[in-house]
């Protein structure tokens, strides 16, 4: 009892408390709005949309699991084991997909695979005139496009497994006689299987969370179904209920993969680290694996891009850059850097009692924080739009729900790199601080910060980032005047204005590519 | 990989950037609401911007109020007023659909107006007893077909597109979209429960995954001959005309045989927000809505019907005196939603 009294006497503590109450209220409120639903709703969905929308979730979630699978594992084998020209080129080149917002990969490919579409012109040619292509609006359209987007996940993840193997094993299996085929299979995947098994977990939680790629495509899935509930019908409840699933469906995923990561930590045994050997291919396989890598980037960034550049040159786009544009990145900016920095002010005394006072209660505090890695867009604007109905109606439709909505949905972003920041300063540091007589907020200003700085930085960056793609919780709660880039994309878009959407998709690919490079070199892992 | 950390004075000038961000974005949330005290009005609209925008413009122009546009489904405008209650800053609720406008209307949102000009210009079967909404511009439920596939006597009615002839060859708006409800709750309030089930069963197993978000699309679709039949209101067909004059399509206005329904007939129209602080500009904006000019650029913009008797539409229209209207009054749209979002939802549309 008196430990928790005088826990609760810091103010830090209250602080910290206060943010995790801000963060789990949401979630508690649609999970409460759900559970008291006449049960004739529920009933209602069961019988009808509830069978289909699962269906179709996960078994997205499936085929992209797959293809991310074998696009992620190849790729990282590559460029890990083979030496070819460009190699290092290529090596950056397949992060880049993680630049392109899935709604934007998916307007060029309704785009391009569409009906009539640039792709079914070319495959007429080949096998004749009334010969139709898949349609993107489709199953395969939204694996495509989903896969496309997200295999770099896989990708990093398996080459980061493969530098940091213990080549020993492979080099026995060979010694062993053992072939080159049979060893890959039998020793370096299984060796690969965590860290595998995570970035695939990564992959479903983004595929189950989506909003932009679904929408556009026309593909019915539990996020979408949310989406549509809250702008088609006048109360929230069965939104509610499918937003309850979709946590359900996302927690399971965020726990599979926070499991297999902590396993991943732990496979390396001992022995000297030594880079592994690279084959040398002919010119027959150099030409070939340039094919291959040329083809995925070329698919998921370079082919887009270049119809983004195009379409934004075009008469019609550039007609649009006016003010109103300038409007509308300003928007975006504000938004996104304010989403950032309450990001990390919140953050971060929640990282910081966490790592220096590890009670449960400061842990359950941090652990709360994630919660918005299992509150897709749609859900983490219901939830936040009914808790302000509810409890401050004042703020509805102002700026500040908004960046409450983002705060919370991206604060897990943030999160990633504060605390490992955080756990890096050892307290001896701040102790010896305090002992050469500099007062707590120096100490705080003159050895904690400049240490955490970097951290800082990589946090802000990476929930800046998010923010400025994130789209449904921004169609949702944004006030009046408050349009922002995502928002024009997708509005031109979802009307097929393919030309009038480019300036802005590209612009938040162009904004995308610095924040990609500080998070490739520091912790990807939240993108 | 080698991406190089930046230096730390390049460090320092970022970090206080985002200190200097921060402040600013804590500014415009502060003021942007005061900003917009002045003599402007905000406007939520269910109407597309592309439609609205110009006709704003034009009333900017002639009496210099500055209008403020929120752009959305109409829906989750209403939906939203409801929230914001009278902390709302919109002052004039636009939307595509009647029955949104009613129920608006029935939740004590809008203010009923006793203004002489809009009685004046506008038929009282298209607006609110008590004026809180006014129609502005009238849309028909129409059939699109491709005229490369389908020959016009093929279809007569709306619900000849559930007959299993048509699997796979006609394109749906979603069940989200106001106007289908509309249309739905227009069909059972015609033919019952019973045959707008079936009807909606069949519709859902010939359509498929052809269930849009937006009517533009379906018109697109039938247009480049992907399906050969859609429903979508009757502009879409005439703006996808005016861009491409050559495009195989055409309309059919359906349910005018003998003892037939008639076409569905929604408006689009305009409300006061009740809590307005902007009463007189907001009257103006109304008033030069159903002025025979602002009549005229409102229909047109959007290839729509006036309803300013007085207004001539469109010449690439169907006539309108040429075909027979539902008798389904719009204001019963409103208490006739909800039982049609259960039957939708039963049948499990998209």
């Amino acid at each position: 009892m008196n430990t928790i009294r005088q826990q609760l006497a810091s103010p830090l503590q209250l602080l910290v408390l206060a943010s995790a109450g801000i963060i789990l209220l949401p979630l508690a409120y649609v999970t409460a709005q759900a559970l008291s639903a006449d049960p004739i709703v529920w009933s209602r969905l069961w019988a009808t949309r509830i069978p289909e929308l699962l269906f179709n979730t996960i078994s997205l979630a499936a085929s992209v699991a797959v293809i991310t699978l074998v696009l992620g594992v190849s790729t990282a084998w590559l460029i890990t084991r083979v030496e070819f020209p460009g190699r290092r080129m290529w090596e950056g080149a397949l992060v880049l997909p993680l630049a392109m917002p899935t709604y934007v990969l998916a307007y060029v490919y309704s785009y391009l695979l569409g009906f009539g579409g640039p792709v079914e012109h070319l495959w007429q040619l080949i096998a004749g005139p009334q010969v139709r292509i898949f349609s993107p609006h489709s199953y395969w359209g939204a694996t495509l496009v989903m896969a496309l987007d997200t295999f770099p996940f896989v990708y990093l993840l398996s080459r980061s497994a493969l530098l940091s193997m213990n080549v020993s094993f492979e080099e026995v299996a060979r010694a062993s006689g053992v072939s080159r085929l049979s060893t890959l299979w039998r020793v370096t995947l299984p060796l690969m299987r965590p860290s595998i098994a995570a970035g695939i977990a990564l992959v479903i939680l983004y595929v189950v969370s989506d909003f932009g790629a679904v929408s556009l495509l026309r593909y019915q899935t539990l996020t979408y179904a949310v989406f549509q509930q809250m702008t088609g019908r006048s109360d929230n409840t069965a939104a509610s209920i499918l937003s309850l699933l979709l946590v359900g469906l996302a927690l399971i995923f965020l726990i599979t993969e926070r499991w297999f990561r902590q396993r991943s930590r732990f496979y390396q045994t001992t022995g000297r680290y030594r880079a592994p050997q690279r084959h040398r291919y002919g010119w027959l396989g150099t030409v070939a694996v340039t094919g291959y890598l040329g083809l995925i980037v070329g698919a998921a960034f370079a082919l887009p891009t270049s119809l983004l550049i195009q379409w934004s040159l075009s008469h019609e786009a550039l007609a649009t850059l006016d003010s109103r544009f300038f409007g509308f990145v300003w928007n975006s900016g504000i938004l996104a850097a304010s989403a950032a920095t309450g990001g990390v002010l919140i953050g971060l005394p929640l990282a910081y009692l966490a790592s220096r006072r590890p009670t449960w209660l400061n842990l359950g505090c941090l652990q709360a924080a994630y919660a918005g890695y299992v509150l897709p867009g749609p859900v983490a604007a219901l939830a936040v739009l009914v808790l302000f109905t509810k409890l401050a109606p004042v703020f509805y439709g102002s700026v500040l729900i908004l960046i409450v909505a983002y705060v919370i949905h991206f604060l897990p972003a943030g999160l990633q790199s504060l605390e490992p920041a955080i756990q890096q300063i050892t307290p001896n540091l701040e102790e010896v601080s305090r002992t050469l007589g500099l007062g707590v907020r120096d100490t705080w200003r003159r050895v904690t910060l400049p240490l955490v700085r970097n951290g800082f930085v990589v946090a802000w960056v990476l929930m800046f980032l998010q923010t400025i793609k994130e789209l449904p919780a921004t169609l949702l709660l944004r006030p009046v005047g408050f349009d922002t880039l995502a928002i024009r994309v997708w509005m031109e878009a979802s009307e097929e204005y393919f030309q009038l959407a480019a300036p802005s998709a590209l612009l938040i690919v162009l904004l995308s590519l610095p924040a990609l490079a500080l998070l490739v070199s520091k912790d990807w892992r939240a993108a | 990989m080698s991406f190089v950390c930046s230096p730390p004075t390049l460090r320092r000038t970022i970090l206080s950037g985002f200190v200097l961000l921060f402040a600013a974005g804590l500014i415009a949330g502060i003021f942007v609401p005061f900003a917009l005290a002045g003599d402007t009005l905000t406007i939520y609209s269910g109407r597309s911007e592309r439609l609205i925008k110009p006709v704003l413009d034009a009333f900017t122009a002639t009496t210099g109020i500055q209008v403020q546009l929120l752009s959305s489904g109409t829906t989750e405008l209403v939906n939203r007023l409801k929230a914001e209650g009278d902390r709302t800053s919109a002052d004039l609720l636009i939307t595509n659909d009647a029955g949104s406008l009613e129920l608006a209307r029935v939740a004590g949102l809008l203010r009923p107006l006793n203004m002489r000009e809009i009685e004046r210009a506008i038929p009282a079967q298209f607006r609110a007893p008590d004026n809180a909404w006014v129609g502005l511009s009238g849309r028909f439920w129409i059939v699109v077909y491709n005229s490369t596939m389908v020959k016009p006597d093929q279809v007569k009615s709306l619900l000849d597109l559930a007959d299993p002839k048509w699997k796979d060859k006609i394109a749906i708006p979603n069940s989200g979209s106001e106007y289908l409800q509309a249309g739905v709750s227009v069909i059972r309030a015609t033919y019952g429960e019973e045959k707008t089930k079936r009807f909606l069963q069949g519709l859902k197993t010939n359509a498929d995954t052809q269930v849009y978000q937006k009517s533009s699309q379906i018109v697109e679709a039938v247009a480049k001959g992907q399906v050969a039949l859609g429903i979508v209101n009757h502009y879409y067909v005439y703006r996808h005309l005016a861009a491409q004059p050559g495009a195989p399509i055409a309309v059919v206005m359906p349910d005018q045989q003998e003892g037939g329904m008639g076409a569905i007939m929604n408006v689009a129209g305009v409300g006061i927000v009740k809590s307005t602080k902007h009463l007189d500009s907001a009257k103006l904006l109304v008033e030069f809505l159903v002025a025979q000019a602002g009549q005229k650029m409102f229909a047109d913009l959007d290839k729509e019907y006036p309803l300013h008797p007085d207004v001539k539409a469109d010449p690439a229209l169907v006539e309108r005196k040429s075909f027979r209207a539902a008798l389904v009054p719009l204001t019963k749209l409103a208490e006739l939603r909800e039982p049609t979002l259960i039957l939708i939802e039963q049948v499990g549309l998209r």
